[in-house]
């Protein structure tokens, strides 16, 4: 299929914006009279509030307020939480701290730096409390508990067997058996969360301006949070700088805006600095400590794969465990693996919680079976490449459910893998690793082939449950497209910008279905009271989901224009086309009407109009997930939640010093698959994003709890993302197997790079210490791991 | 984070900044290039209420090379330091430091004196003072005294100077030209930040390829900066091979008493302690082979 | 409260002549009383680069610099770089042409790093342009693209 604008290059339509300084983050938001805030946070894990004074605080000029937790309550409700459990959280403690840095008090001054001053004038009696630290030991009977409402911290068990996992073990000839442990990360975009809340009192109507998502999804959420009568509450996207998960649906900084901006009566702006980000952001990763094994035949086929997860979330659930809902679309990977045993221990600490982060979940799955793999090559003395392309699903087999359920839409993993190991010039770095092994140096040359399941639908947050509290369906999305009288195009989005590209995606797909240039569309965003059901980014959801929702919009209108315009021009509708901005009969384009003509007389001229249209051009149109099935009843089968798979190969070529530990990349190849390419550099972009992310994941990034529950990676200096200096040269090439579910066989690609690398670079690091007799099944591989186990294998 | 409240002072003269200092002692700190103190002052660990801008003191900016010794002025940018000829060609070790120390656009506005007197325990241009023999000048009202690097650095973040005192320049003797090689060598979690481990070596060798001296400095594994001195001696005197620069090595690894953290614990940056002067000797010892032609 | 302290500093080209609190960060000075938000906040420490401006031609992080040290001072800011028609500098089309920004927010800093670079040494290798923008940190891009950016921003001028 090809096509005019879509997989076309189109120039970046957010750029002017954000290269000029105008682009309307949350914290260039200014609104008369506004408050700033700044929030007064837990030094200690566990503790319980006695008391607070703030009287010199408040008696500081310039302070307009100071809340504590219970007085906050006056203004607002409790934090929303998706888990069945009783795991009660509100913006600002109570009663008890449950992690260093929650927030205990907020003020309101007429400026940030007044504020700080207040902040540092209140006074709290803690009553410390031992610390839950350790997720292992706080599953223990005698742990102290995180929470009183539940009877131990492991808040959520279940293991389920999809398919004969006994049998197929019993059948098999080769188990490889690894643990592996991924420790929690953060999204650490350069921009923190924030929110500027204003509120009526005489009409009950609240605004909130944030850098949140969800607020055309899930709106009622914070209303309810707020206090505000659901059809009073405004909420107004920013430009966000980055959020990679992390700003879905940012409660806490709403609710402290939203309890001042009460409070006060003026309007409030909260901005997180990076120490409240780091240390109380709502979506941290996963923290798993795993035991895995997966079972071969005599043939080298793999069997069965099972999974025993101790997850470490933090000190609320408030997100539940849809960080495993999310693995388990693709938990055994691209390969034929007939039978799974997920067994998963969610267990609350005294630790920041778990929310979504670029990989949801789905990003330490991909490590622990490409570690798996790559540990099954060895101990069975086959080539990786060759173990990984016997085990492949085959391009034949698509669609394909995997034994959770969940399908594959298609995909061809063998040639993704040929591409990769063509372009990697491994004569030339197999060469290299011998060289330089002569020397006493070591070289390693990774490999992963894994999944990048795209294109969520709701039911991952809740299919663990047997009785769910919001057992949703629902994960559309929507776009308003109107031509105007004169022809203009303007398209309303329902989703925020996050650094993503949704303006040029709709711009590209409009254009294509009229023929009119993509740089014409203007694009503008929707806030809550004008923007219809729209999850927004995520899940690598939002080009598969753009495209339907402006598709099927433009097709609406295009309709609509094509009735008039063959009306107008005597014809039948089914004898006109749209083609390069026109209407005009097919085969004979001397008679045509352009854009402006046709909407002119849409808009104006209704008499002249076949009877039943209405005057204008205007089209809402919801596009919900083009492929779901529901769970069945007993949780064997969880339906088709992420049946858009994209794929990818990566080969990353590392150097190791075994006395100091440092790794340092030399070259990275990735191959990838996500469909049709909408827009190519784009797609480039969130791939070689993704894994420099992944580099952070593989070698730096890592909370650091210490013994007394105290946060050691408190700024950027402690929890480290990579520099252009820690980035290779990175090679990227696509194969494409379009999806049959979406419009024009999209799939997503935000997440592939950072659910991909980490492991890749696992498997390099590995295959560089192999001489050395190290396996890596830890990451972020730091330089203190590494000369630990080279110490330990000697 | 903001900072806390403060008075700002900008003297146009040395004089005139040691009159604040006299004033306000340590309710005072000067301001040279920031890059560290206003951190500090930005999460409030640091909270002087005066702060002495002392950036428009044209003289303190002066790089020279006099009487045997480089000279660095307190507004001296550590840029400036790499790039100038008096301090690569006069103090390589020193050099070699500088270049190493967070990142360009930071070294722009961060001066060697300020990153010396600051005394992080952690970075490296103290390290290279103390392998360099350098003394630090400090001026005050009372009048002008030179600290050697061995008795500068008392604690973490903590100097000899008196809090009426401004270190006003650093003056470090000229390396030996002929049979002295040096290198700073370091290992950091990331390309830019401070290092878990730096070692700094100076080593002269004698006209039959024995050390004549050696001076040994880490950084990283210790409450302040410190001298290998045990692996200092050991090498005295001795014909330089793998198995002395090993043993070298072990004893500056013993010499460390690192504070763990989320970087390196003890144990590791002792480790590091002992491999990474194994390699600045190495390193120093070829290049000052390199110089005995 | 301590005395304000007057500085008479020059912004894009327009002078001012106000009295500032000693402590007011020259990053908050841009941002709350000139209203030039195009430099930003991202983490106050020094660590990250996004509140990279441009003081006296060299890049500076304006939230380890007070806007009290400014007198005489001149700044340069993202907001200087394009015309007021809407015409980009080469530095920012290269930007755009190159996909060298994602969300934006590390990239006024970029462009400003890139520029003083541009200024020094115009046709500068993909090292160059790494030494040089090492201590501004990017966690959309993957900076692959930002180097190209600035390399093909080079090959422009």
């Amino acid at each position: 299929m090809s096509y005019k604008y879509v997989g076309k290059p189109t120039p970046r339509k957010e750029d002017p914006k954000l290269l000029t300084g105008r682009a309307g983050y949350i914290g260039d938001v200014v609104v008369p009279g506004m408050l700033h805030a700044a929030v007064l946070r837990s030094p200690h894990a566990h503790a319980r509030i006695r008391s607070i004074d703030a009287s010199a605080a408040r008696a500081l000029p310039g302070v307009v307020c100071v809340l504590t937790g219970a007085e906050a309550l006056e203004h607002i409700g409790p934090m929303a939480a998706f888990c069945a459990e009783p795991v009660p959280q509100t913006a600002i403690a109570t009663e008890k701290v449950r992690y260093p840095g929650e927030a205990v008090a907020v003020v309101a001054a007429t400026d940030r730096y007044i504020a700080e001053d207040a902040r540092a004038l209140i006074e709290v009696d803690y009553e410390v409390l031992e610390p839950v630290v350790d997720p292992i030991a706080a599953m223990g009977p005698d742990a102290a508990r995180v929470h009183d409402t539940l009877d131990s911290n492991v808040v959520f068990h279940r293991s389920l067997d999809f398919g004969d996992v006994e049998g197929d073990f019993a059948r098999s000839a080769t188990v490889v058996r690894r643990s592996g442990r991924w420790h929690r990360m953060c999204a650490t975009p350069l921009e923190t969360a924030g929110a500027l809340a204003s509120w009526d009192p005489y009409t009950g109507a609240m605004t909130v301006w944030s850098n949140s998502n969800f607020y055309n999804f899930l709106p009622w959420v914070f209303a309810g949070i707020l206090g505000v009568p659901t059809n009073r509450l405004r909420l107004i996207p920013c430009t966000v700088g980055g959020s990679f998960g992390s700003k879905h649906l940012i409660m806490q900084v709403v609710a402290i805006a939203g309890a001042l901006a009460k409070a006060t009566g003026r309007p409030v702006r909260y901005l997180e600095d990076r120490f409240d980000n780091i240390a109380a952001n709502d979506n941290t990763g996963p923290d798993r400590h795993y035991d895995a094994e997966l079972a071969f035949s005599p043939e080298g086929e793999m069997l069965s794969l099972t999974l025993k997860i101790i997850d470490d979330y933090g000190a609320y659930f408030q997100f539940a465990h849809g960080q495993h809902g999310n693995a388990m679309a693709q938990p055994t990977g691209p390969y034929r693996i007939g039978s799974l045993r997920y067994d998963v221990a969610c267990v609350l600490t005294n630790k920041v919680q778990q929310g979504f982060f670029r990989g949801a979940g789905a990003d330490p799955g991909n490590f622990i079976l490409e570690r798996l793999v790559d540990a099954a090559a060895e101990e069975l003395g086959i080539d990786g490449a060759e173990l990984r392309r016997r085990n492949f699903i085959q391009p034949d087999e698509f669609p394909y459910k995997i034994p959770t359920g969940n399908v594959y839409d298609s995909g061809n993993y063998a040639a993704v893998l040929d591409r990769a190991l063509e372009i990697a010039d491994l004569k030339h770095w197999k060469a290299e690793q011998e060289r330089l092994r002569a020397e006493g140096r070591y070289l390693g040359i990774g490999l992963a082939s894994c999944q990048e399941r795209t294109g969520y639908n709701a039911s991952e947050w809740w299919f663990l449950y047997d009785n769910p509290p919001l057992p949703a369906t629902s994960t559309p999305e929507s776009v308003k497209l109107q031509v105007d009288a004169m022809g203009g195009v303007l398209v309303e989005l329902g989703c925020p910008l996050w650094g993503n590209s949704p303006e040029t995606v709709v711009s590209q797909v409009i254009a294509e279905e009229f023929g009119i240039d993509p740089a014409g569309v203007a694009v503008t965003y929707a806030d809550s009271t004008t923007g219809a059901m729209s999850a927004g980014p995520g899940g690598s959801r939002l080009t598969i989901m753009l495209s339907g929702a402006a598709r099927g919009a433009a097709r609406t209108i295009r309709d609509k224009m094509t009735r008039i315009a063959a009306h107008a021009m005597e014809m039948s509708p089914d004898d006109v086309e749209c083609v390069d901005g026109t209407f005009r009969a097919k085969g004979a384009p001397g008679t045509s009407m352009t854009m402006g003509e046709v909407a002119m007389r849409a808009h104006l001229f209704a008499h002249d109009n076949p009877a039943g249209e209405s005057s204008g051009l205007v089209d809402t149109h919801t596009y919900d997930h083009p492929y779901a099935t529901p769970p069945n009843a007993d949780r064997t089968d969880m339906g088709a939640f992420y049946p858009m798979v994209s794929h990818a190969c990566h080969i990353p070529i590392v150097e190791v010093d075994p006395e100091t530990g440092r790794v340092t990349l030399l070259k990275y190849y990735a191959v990838n698959d996500c469909g049709t390419i909408m827009n190519p550099p784009l797609v480039e972009g969130q791939i070689m994003g993704g894994i420099v992310q992944g580099i952070g994941a593989a070698l730096m990034e890592q909370y650091d709890y210490r013994d007394d529950g105290t946060l050691g990676t408190p700024s950027l200096r402690e929890y480290l993302i990579p520099t252009l200096n820690e980035v290779p040269d990175i090679v990227v090439e696509h194969v494409q197997t379009p999806s049959p579910f979406t419009e024009y066989g999209v799939k997503g690609a935000g997440e592939g790079g950072r659910l991909v690398a980490p492991t890749a670079i696992a498997s390099a690091v590995s295959d560089a210490l192999r001489p050395l007799g190290v396996f890596i099944d830890e990451l972020p591989m730091t330089p203190e791991r590494i000369v630990t186990a080279v110490q330990a294998a000697r | 984070m903001k900072p806390a409240p403060f008075a700002y002072l900008a003297p146009r003269s040395v004089d005139e900044a040691l009159a604040h200092l006299a004033e306000h002692g340590s309710e005072a700190r000067p301001l040279a290039g920031g890059q560290s103190l206003v951190r500090l002052m930005n999460t409030r660990l640091a909270t002087p209420s005066v702060l002495i801008d002392i950036n428009r003191i044209g003289e303190l900016a002066a790089i020279s090379r006099e009487n045997g010794a480089v000279r660095i002025g307190a507004v001296a940018r550590q840029r400036a330091c790499e790039t100038s000829p008096d301090v690569r060609d006069g103090v390589p070790v020193f050099a070699e430091a500088v270049r190493q120390v967070a990142h360009p656009s930071v070294r722009r506005r961060g001066t060697a004196v300020g990153s010396v007197a600051f005394a992080d325990p952690s970075a490296e241009l103290p390290a290279a003072l103390l392998a360099a023999d350098g003394e630090v000048v400090a001026r005050s009202s009372r009048g002008e005294r030179t600290i050697a690097a061995d008795d500068f650095f008392t604690g973490p973040f903590t100097s000899a100077l008196a809090p009426d005192e401004l270190a006003v320049a650093l003056r470090i003797p000229v390396t030996a030209a002929e049979r002295t090689g040096s290198a700073f060598v370091e290992e950091s979690r990331r390309h830019g930040e401070l290092p878990m481990c730096g070692v700094a070596a100076v080593v002269t060798l004698d006209g039959d390829g024995a050390v004549a001296q050696a001076r040994i400095a880490l950084c990283g594994v210790h409450r302040r900066p410190i001298r290998a001195r045990d692996a200092e001696a050991a090498l005295q005197s001795e014909h330089p091979d793998d198995e002395l620069l090993q043993a070298a090595g072990a004893l500056a690894a013993s010499a460390a008493d690192p504070v763990g953290d989320c970087h390196g614990s003890a144990a590791f940056r002792r480790h590091l302690a002992a491999v990474l002067t194994r390699r600045a000797l190495a390193t120093a010892i070829s290049r000052a082979e390199e110089r005995n032609a | 409260m301590p005395d304000k302290i007057r500085i008479a500093v020059t912004v894009n080209g327009t002078a001012h002549d106000v009295l500032v609190e000693p402590r007011t960060l020259l990053l908050d000075f841009l941002r709350d009383q000139l209203a030039l938000t195009g430099a930003h906040a991202g983490c106050e420490q020094g660590a990250c680069g996004a509140c990279t401006v441009l003081v006296d031609g060299e890049p500076t992080r304006a939230c380890l610099m007070f806007a009290a040290q400014l007198d005489g001072a001149e700044v340069t800011t993202v907001e200087s770089l394009a015309g007021p028609d809407g015409t980009l500098h080469p530095v920012q089309r290269a930007f755009t042409e190159n996909h060298g920004l994602q969300c934006g927010f590390c990239t006024p800093g970029m462009l400003l790093a890139a520029c003083a670079l541009l200024e020094h040494n115009p046709h500068p290798e993909p090292s160059d342009v790494r030494e040089a923008l090492s201590g501004n940190l990017c966690r959309c891009t993957g900076y692959q693209n930002i180097v190209r950016s600035v390399v093909a921003a080079g090959a422009e001028v």
